[in-house]
């Protein structure tokens, strides 16, 4: 085991008994004095004019407090990324899609504000319904936003060396075409927000559910034209997000827009299917993939063709459609790769990021394909992505430096884990296994608007006893587990128990952190913490050392005890000091015990008063100079491997999974059960996504499944025993050699369950999810096709 | 999503139960476990004035057992029914659409009379009972009436209760001599989930191993209510099961089903369904039938 007395271990979650004991807080439980609730007014057609509103009869319902629409709202456009700023608060011209928001209410009680909202009159000139790419692209179609020609969101072609070239030298060539469906992340808890806004101070303060609390404060303050400093945002406890709650949303605007009207707090909340049609998961993508290899199996050449169904608005959708062809450039040495990709609006709710950002789909296209290669090469499909696979310090075509990669450790681990040997290709009829590998950024090189700031800050603050330390972060604890990952580094960097951490997060208060998305809280957040606890560390050394008159070098700290590397010096003098400040205590250290922490830190307070620190991190220049560079540019990337194990009922198509297998270098596990956990989770959405999930829509683009009963994620009994096997590969970027787990361990799940399903049942399937229906019919029409 | 207004009653007995509903006939719905209805209420799709629940009342939770009958009270739960060890003796059937039923949280509350109530055409409970040839007792203030449960269905969310009437029991007749019942139902996902296609297949035969001397298949999600493969019956009964038979069977049930395209999945795939289903529950039937 490690030489670390709290990373690298099995620790309990810091929130687990709040949790455990339903003493957690989430916004559902808040609830404060004369709060109002506010209700939306969504669209009921997919796309249209405003002709006219009529608020008058909303306004004069009893117990309603405020009606605004965008004339109070303002035309200050916003969005995720200031590039695609194409959101008002409400619609003004053109309502884009059933949901999108026209107004809003505040009212005494939830009741009253949903039935005021229902008395808005709007009338509306129906526009055409534009459901699909192809719809939004043909000649003539009506443009949802006048500065977007044909409705192209956002393009984005790209060419690393020669891919015409490369493919000359190629001796296979494949093309296939690959198609997934609209996700929703499904996460428990709907986004719902409290605002508070003080008339007298003009403070406003927004309770949200929100991964980016930081970002949801600068838009806030740029569309409500309020100082930043008067801007707070506190998320709570959270039920997850996977990127949908990396945005900001409308309510968070709305709320504070009545709250500042009535000067009242507001709370609104989204029902499970306002959830779906607010959106902002995965998108549809369309994928067709050429790839070019020589007959040992080199790879030479790539060429990826996407077409992403975006929903009326951009929401992340910019770095999405980059995502999804800078992310195949790894971790297969690839020497010319061209991309083409294409954003289109349509009118339904916006897509956005969803965990593994873009690039899933595009990974499952691809490794399907890679095994398609494998068999017409009559290579075993690990033997050709180890002939490819990159290693420590090689660098993408498109300018990933892999400043660590355990990909080869990861695939061997799940390759002995699983007996691949004895099974690939041995299994009875029926049955099959299959691989796929993947990797993902460490966190977004850059932030979301263009900026020099630091990514994450810290604070840290010894209690005046000493006796514990106070960690301040503005990172988003989501359920992932980052305020217990945080705690550990600091204790670890102290040296002292993790119990002595006691954390608060989530605050824009605690300094600037732009959140929980893209992976990127361990690596980036644990730099700010690692430093602030170094220096507070420093501190109560230096004090230390011109106390007893002895180096600063000599001393350290572990398990909450100061070590003296060389000889024991005399502090007696300190001990009686601290002891006469606790008279009557009935803790104090008698005269062989060691020094303390806590004696130490009373000494360092007695010296300097509050011992405190600042940490802070920002990523070193990174990346290419190429346009979109930005987009997948990381100080590190984290990777897996992973092979799964199923069965195929011929006859009625079900899958039924029956072993998943998962390696991901993570670099170096700072709490080795919660790396497990995200690995498990990561497999549970990936199959989810592989095997059953689709948001479907009727003819007028309303969601008919805008539900957990007919949107169906796996159950308990849909997920397979899972081993989830960590690889260190210990990387120089990270805090202790950390990096990501979050995302990265996704890729791999969809297309190592393809592969599977060809060597179970000896079909290949391009378009997700695969329903028992779907699999069927390929079935048979591989049947047929043999018989004929 | 919440929920309209409504008043609420709790009798304590089946007479005071059978009054309210007497008087308020349309205006009211009874509530068992709620987990159909309320989610119903939720959507507006129905706002009824008054709700009577009937959970609470002890006559309507018995399970009564004798050698010739089963009897199951309208509020027995669904869960009680995947663990009862007589019913999974005797009627197994009806104990695995139990357990195929949602989760166990659903399970819990989810009652025998309200999951016939609701008159689902995917449901997982009444496919079983129909093979099993069940009724249904029906109760008003003016007296009762036992419906066979195969002609108890009337359309989607429609059956034979009329508004002042209770669904009080269920009554199996336990069949004499070498019988046995299968019931499988195919979804998306392992659990909770909307069935695309369900089937129940009951078969009795003279003697272990001997000819089948009466038989019923039930089909689910391809009609309106729940269907008979009338012909496919027909052409068991008098024969010794066998591979080929149950085939024949399962092809004639697939050309009496008549499912619709919906956005769960295609007519083909329900009908081709049909027949894998037919098969494997005849199967499973005539395996119990032999070890009688
Ligand atoms: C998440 C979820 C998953 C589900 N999964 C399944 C599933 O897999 N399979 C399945 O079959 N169903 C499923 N259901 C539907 C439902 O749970 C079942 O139909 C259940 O058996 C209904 O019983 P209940 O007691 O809750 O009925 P209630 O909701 O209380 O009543 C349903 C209807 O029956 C009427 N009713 C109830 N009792 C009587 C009575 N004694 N006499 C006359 N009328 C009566 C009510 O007035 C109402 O119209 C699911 C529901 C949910 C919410």
């Amino acid at each position: 085991m490690s030489n670390y007395d709290v990373i690298n271990s099995n620790a309990p979650r810091v929130d687990t008994p709040a949790k455990a004991k339903g003493k957690a807080i989430f916004i559902d439980d808040m609830s404060m004095p004369d709060m109002l609730f506010g209700a939306l007014l969504q669209s009921p057609i997919a796309h249209g004019k405003i002709l006219n509103i009529d608020i008058s009869a909303a306004k004069k319902l009893k117990g309603v407090k405020a009606v605004v629409t965008a004339k109070e709202a303002g035309l200050i456009p916003y969005g995720v990324s200031p590039a695609r700023y194409d959101e008002n608060v409400f619609c003004h011209d053109n309502v884009r899609y059933i949901g999108d928001e026209i107004a809003a209410v505040a009212a005494v009680d939830l009741e009253t504000a949903i039935a005021a909202a229902s008395l808005i009159k709007v009338d509306y000139q129906e526009l055409p319904a534009l459901l699909t790419i192809d719809d939004a692209m043909a000649e003539g179609a009506p443009v949802l936003h006048k500065k977007y020609p044909r409705n192209i969101c956002a393009q984005v072609n790209q060419e690393f060396g020669n891919f015409e070239a490369g493919l000359k030298e190629s001796d296979i060539i494949k093309t296939t075409t690959f198609k997934s469906k609209r996700q929703d992340a499904a996460f428990l808890e709907p986004q719902g927000c409290i605002a508070n806004f003080d008339k007298l101070t003009e403070n406003l303060t927004l309770y949200s559910s929100t991964q980016v609390p930081h970002y949801v404060q600068r838009i806030l303050s740029m569309v409500l034209k309020l100082p930043i400093g008067k801007v707070r945002v506190i998320k709570p406890y959270l039920g997850a997000g996977f990127g949908i709650k990396a945005g900001t949303n409308t309510m968070e605007i709305v709320s504070c827009l009545l709250s500042m009207k009535t000067g009242k707090p507001v709370k609104m909340n989204y029902s499970r299917e306002q959830v779906f049609m607010f959106g902002r998961a995965r998108h549809q993508f369309v994928h067709t993939m050429t790839t070019g290899v020589k007959k040992d199996g080199t790879l030479m050449a790539l060429k990826n063709e996407c077409y992403l169904d975006g929903g009326a608005y951009t929401s992340f959708g910019i770095a999405t459609v980059y995502y999804s062809g800078s992310l195949l450039g790894g971790p297969y040495k690839l020497p010319n790769m061209k991309y083409d990709g294409y954003r289109i609006y349509t009118n339904k709710p916006a897509c956005g990021a969803q965990r593994g950002h873009g690039g899933v789909i595009a990974r499952a296209c691809w490794e399907q394909q890679l095994d398609m290669i494998a068999e017409e090469l009559g290579m075993d499909p690990i033997e050709l992505r180890l002939k490819n696979m990159m290693v420590t310090g090689d660098i993408t075509c498109n300018d990933f430096n892999m400043s660590s990669l355990g990909m080869k450790e990861c695939i061997e681990a799940v390759k002995d884990g699983s007996e691949w040997n004895k099974k690939k290709g041995k299994l009875p009829k029926g049955k099959g296994i299959g691989m796929a590998c993947g990797f993902f950024v460490s966190g977004a090189g850059y932030p979301i608007y263009r900026s020099d700031t630091y990514h994450s800050t810290a604070v840290i603050k010894l209690t005046e006893d000493g006796g514990t330390a106070l960690l301040y972060t503005a990172s988003s604890e989501i359920g992932q587990g980052s305020d217990t990952t945080m705690a550990m580094i600091a204790a670890e960097t102290l040296g002292i128990p993790l119990s002595d951490i006691r954390i608060e997060s989530g605050d824009t208060d605690f300094g600037v952190d732009l959140g929980a998305y893209s992976s990127r809280q361990t690596l980036m957040t644990g730099h700010a913490v690692y430093d602030a606890a170094a220096h507070v560390k420093q501190q109560i050394l230096e004090v230390l050392a011109e106390e007893l008159n002895i180096s600063a070098d000599e001393i350290d700290i572990k398990k909450g005890i100061i070590i003296f590397k060389k000889s024991q010096p005399d502090f007696s003098k300190l001990r009686e000091r601290y002891i006469k400040e606790h008279r009557g205590w009935t803790d104090n250290p008698s005269a062989d015990d060691p020094l303390t922490f806590k004696e130490a830190s009373r000494i360092a307070f007695l010296a300097k008063g509050i011992i405190s620190a600042n940490g802070k991190y920002k990523p070193h220049q990174l990346g290419g100079k190429f346009k979109g560079a930005a987009v997948g540019t990381s100080p590190a990337y984290g990777c897996s491997a992973q092979i799964v194990e199923l069965t195929v009922d011929e006859q009625t198509g079900q899958i039924t999974i029956d072993n998943m297998i998962d390696a991901h270098d993570c670099g170096f596990a700072i709490n080795r059960v919660s790396v497990e956990g995200q690995m498990e989770g990561s497999l549970s959405m990936g199959l989810g996504e592989a095997m059953f999930e689709e948001v479907k829509f009727d003819s007028k683009g309303k969601i008919i499944n805008a539900d957990l009963a007919e949107y169906k994620i796996p159950t308990a009994l849909d997920m397979p025993p899972v081993k989830a096997i960590i690889v260190e590969s210990s990387e120089p970027n990270g805090p202790f050699g950390a990096k990501e787990v979050g995302e990265g361990a996704i890729m791999p799940t969809i297309p190592a369950i393809l592969n599977a399903v060809y060597d179970a049942a000896g079909v290949r399937i391009f378009e997700l999810p695969l329903t028992p229906e779907r699999v069927y019919q390929a079935i048979l029409d591989y049947k047929n096709k043999k018989a004929s | 999503m919440l929920l309209p207004k409504f008043n609420f009653y709790e009798p304590k007995t089946q007479g005071e139960a059978l009054s309210i509903m007497n008087e308020y006939g349309l205006k009211a719905k009874l509530i068992a476990g709620g987990t159909d209805l309320l989610a119903n209420m939720k959507r507006k799709l129905l706002s009824p004035d008054a709700l009577v629940g009937i959970s609470e009342i002890e006559e309507f939770k018995n399970l009564e057992i004798s050698d010739k009958t089963i009897k199951i009270g309208s509020c027995f739960t669904v869960s009680a029914i995947a663990e009862s060890a007589v019913i999974e003796k005797k009627i197994s059937a009806l104990a695995v659409g139990a357990r195929a039923l949602g989760t166990p949280l659903i399970r819990n509350l989810a009652t025998i009379g309200g999951n016939l109530g609701s008159a689902r055409p995917a449901a997982d409970i009444p496919p079983s009972l129909i093979a099993y040839n069940a009724k249904a007792v029906l109760k008003s203030v003016s007296g009762e009436r036992t419906v066979l449960l195969d002609k108890f269905f009337k359309g989607p969310g429609f059956t034979e209760i009329q508004p002042n009437e209770i669904l009080t029991e269920i009554i199996i007749d336990i069949p004499d001599g070498y019988y046995g019942a299968g019931y499988i139902n195919l979804g998306i996902r392992k659990a909770q989930d909307c069935n695309i296609v369900n089937v129940a297949s009951f078969v009795s035969l003279d003697e272990p191993n001997g000819v089948i001397n009466s038989a019923r298949i039930v089909m689910g999600c391809v009609g309106p209510t729940h269907l008979r493969a009338n012909a496919a019956e027909n052409i068991l009964i008098g024969n010794k099961p066998s591979e080929k038979l149950f085939q024949e069977a399962a092809k004639i049930a697939e050309s009496e089903c008549k499912p619709i395209d919906d956005f769960r999945a295609s007519a083909v795939y329900k009908k081709a369904m049909i027949r894998v289903l037919t098969k494997r529950t005849l199967d499973i039937a005539v395996k119990e039938a032999s070890l009688k």
